[in-house]
């Protein structure tokens, strides 16, 4: 049965997405995700000396801010702030500049859903603008399950109130392979198929869920076309934001 | 706090020095005069009371909300109005996430002063229930980029979103009319806030050679300089605060000299926020009418609205409930397609051609400017976000669009109307 979503898309539509990277002027990176209404913008200062006292001094260690849109920082922001940082660290690779701390700052312009995906697709962007050595990208996706059991990709805030439950996929980037076919299967497991991050919200069977987890993975492929064509060199050339 | 992490730009001996020669043959190093401000962009976001404003390289986003809280003991019949700035850990490699440093104090204090001591905004209106419920009107200020005269721009980011932000609308009700309803804004329109004045920071650079100064610093030109004072003015020629917290000491003629210049800019910056405000309730208003179809329908009682714009007026105006006074001939041309659809039962598109001819040739017998702004309504259409009910149509919306299947009606839910 077809559920009307309210904007008039079907259950797998994604909302527009837009990304532009380099956006500010002092931040060594900065990109800034929009998908549908929600916006936010991420900037990412490159390494720096020092670790904080309880991280391991032998790896880089990636910092996360998040700042609300209003408000004072709760319990919420924390919580996005941990899943950030666990996310971001799975990706960079973090032995090439030991004892350093990258700071990621996510700014929330506006949130009407999805509002997590979208930020860890901009500090992902950010990143990569400030030239973080990363092993593979990662593309974030919300799917949320309605009470007759359809699911339904990237709500805004109302769906995603509505729903039964929703869950936060993050999975990394598909892969573009020089190298004939064979060659792209890691352990005998295709690396497409991992999943490095998944947030869920509410209940759901684990019928549900694993077909939630086909749906966003399909939909990954598309965001990854995006992304990629998205993070092309820019032909201009930037000024070194180091200084 | 996190000392070791703070690696702090510091400017090299030779950029300062070229910075303040340059300075003394009155070169700037990004090519300004030495009272110019940097090129002034305010966008504004999706919500009403979101602002972001571009000042050169300086970034600043402004947002403000409402709430209904209890009166302070001593003024029970005013509102409230509070400012927090957010150094953002992003604007500036030296700002360290937690408690706000002395400058970011500053900057709160002086915007602060020059808002809510002028009385800008007016605060008594926000009163809903004397000595009970008040509207606390909270603006937050988030510096995203800093390049330089973060006053200005974050002066700038409060006034724009202030200007465009909207609060609901309540009425009292219940037994002894204490109860106070907040109308959701799809029942009643959001009122605005009633500002009285504009008030403008206009900020001055001192340098250790007494003559010199600009207006409107970059980061660079603040890390060579030896004082700053901020001036806030409103067009009106008030001055509502001036910020000199120690420094470079400067002759008095000098700071007469600042003000005067402070006047000039004050003005420039007051049109320029006029401006855009301005354009953008208007686009407001297009994208209001294209939502609320359901309560203007209703309302066909055909009273002439008091009209803000001195518009044309024609015979067959329709009342719009409580929406911003605008261009009326936009409003006049969707009220008149949505009445038909909905007080015709059957469409008759014949019925409906014969309104739709009688529309244009009083559209035609108009003036040039309705008309131009007809067309505007036209162009501005596309460019604005098509709002998220499905049987909205995108692009050009003519009287032959109006025209549509029965499902448009299904999706409207009547609500209450505001009669007045």
């Amino acid at each position: 049965m077809e559920i009307d979503r309210a904007d008039g898309r079907n259950p797998n539509q994604l909302r527009p997405l837009s990304c532009s990277r380099g956006v500010l002027n002092r931040a060594h990176g900065s990109a800034s995700w929009a998908q549908g209404s929600t916006q936010v913008l991420a900037a990412v200062y490159g390494p720096k000396a020092g670790t904080k006292k309880n991280e391991n001094p032998e790896k880089a260690s990636v910092e996360v801010i998040w700042k609300p849109k209003t408000g004072q920082i709760g319990k919420q922001e924390k919580e996005y702030e941990m899943v950030l940082k666990r996310t971001l660290q799975s990706i960079c690779i973090l032995t090439i500049h030991p004892n350093t701390t990258t700071s990621v700052i996510v700014q929330v312009v506006h949130d009407d859903g999805a509002l997590l995906p979208c930020a860890i697709n901009a500090s992902c962007a950010a990143l990569v603008d400030a030239g973080i050595p990363l092993k593979h990208l990662a593309v974030a996706i919300c799917c949320c399950l309605a009470d007759s059991g359809l699911v339904m990709l990237d709500p805004t805030k109302l769906e995603e109130e509505k729903m039964k439950a929703f869950v936060y996929l993050v999975l990394p980037n598909s892969i573009l392979s020089v190298l004939p076919e064979e060659s792209s299967s890691v352990k005998g497991e295709q690396m497409e198929q991992g999943l490095i991050t998944s947030v869920t919200h509410g209940v759901m069977s684990v019928d549900d869920y694993l077909h939630c987890l086909e749906r966003g993975r399909a939909a990954t492929s598309k965001m990854s076309d995006f992304l990629r064509r998205n993070l092309q060199p820019q032909l201009s050339s930037d000024s070194s934001k180091a200084g | 706090m996190e000392q070791r992490l703070a690696n702090t730009w510091r400017m090299t001996v030779n950029e300062k020095k070229f910075i303040e020669s340059a300075l003394l043959s009155g070169l700037r190093v990004d090519g300004r005069n030495v009272y110019d401000y940097r090129k002034l962009s305010i966008n504004f976001g999706k919500e009403d009371g979101s602002a972001e404003v571009h000042l050169g390289q300086t970034r600043v986003m402004g947002i403000v909300t409402s709430q209904l809280v209890q009166p302070y003991r001593d003024r029970p019949n005013e509102g409230t109005l509070s400012i927090f700035t957010e150094f953002s850990p992003m604007a500036d490699p030296s700002f360290e996430p937690g408690r706000p440093g002395e400058f970011a104090v500053e900057l709160g204090r002086v915007i602060d002063r020059g808002l809510r001591e002028s009385r800008a905004v007016d605060t008594e209106s926000l009163c809903v229930l004397a000595g009970k419920l008040v509207w606390a009107i909270r603006i937050d200020l988030h510096i995203l980029d800093n390049g330089g005269n973060l006053v200005d721009a974050a002066n700038v980011a409060a006034l724009a979103a202030l200007s465009t932000f909207r609060r609901p609308e309540c009425s009292l009700g219940g037994e002894n009319g204490q109860e106070v309803i907040v109308h959701p804004p799809e029942a009643r329109e959001p009122l605005p806030l009633i500002i009285h004045h504009l008030p403008i920071a206009v900020t001055f650079a001192f340098f250790s050679d007494e003559s010199t100064l600009v207006v409107d610093p970059t980061h660079q030109e603040e890390a060579v300089m030896a004082g700053r004072m901020t001036a806030t003015l409103n067009t009106n020629g008030d001055i509502c605060a001036i910020q000199k917290a120690g420094g470079e000491g400067v002759p008095q003629s000098v700071i007469m000299h600042c003000l005067r210049i402070a006047a000039t800019k004050a003005a420039d910056v007051t049109v320029k926020i006029r401006d855009t405000v301005e354009a953008y309730n208007t686009e407001r208003a297009l994208r209001k009418i294209k939502r609320h179809s359901a309560p203007v329908a209703l309302d066909v009682s055909g009273t002439l609205p008091n009209l803000r714009k001195n518009q044309v007026k024609s015979e067959d105006q329709r009342e719009v409930s409580g929406s911003v006074g605008t261009q009326v001939e936009k409003l006049k041309l969707m009220n008149e397609r949505k009445n038909s659809d909905q007080s015709n039962d059957i469409e008759d598109t014949s019925k409906f051609s014969k309104k739709q001819k009688g529309s244009q040739s009083e559209k035609s017998t108009q003036q040039a400017s309705p008309k131009g702004s007809a067309e505007d309504m036209k162009a501005i259409s596309p460019a604005t976000e098509s709002a998220k009910i499905a049987s909205q149509t995108h692009g050009e919306k003519t009287l032959k669009d109006a025209v549509k299947p029965k499902h448009k009606r299904k999706k409207k839910a009547p609500s209450a109307v505001d009669g007045s």
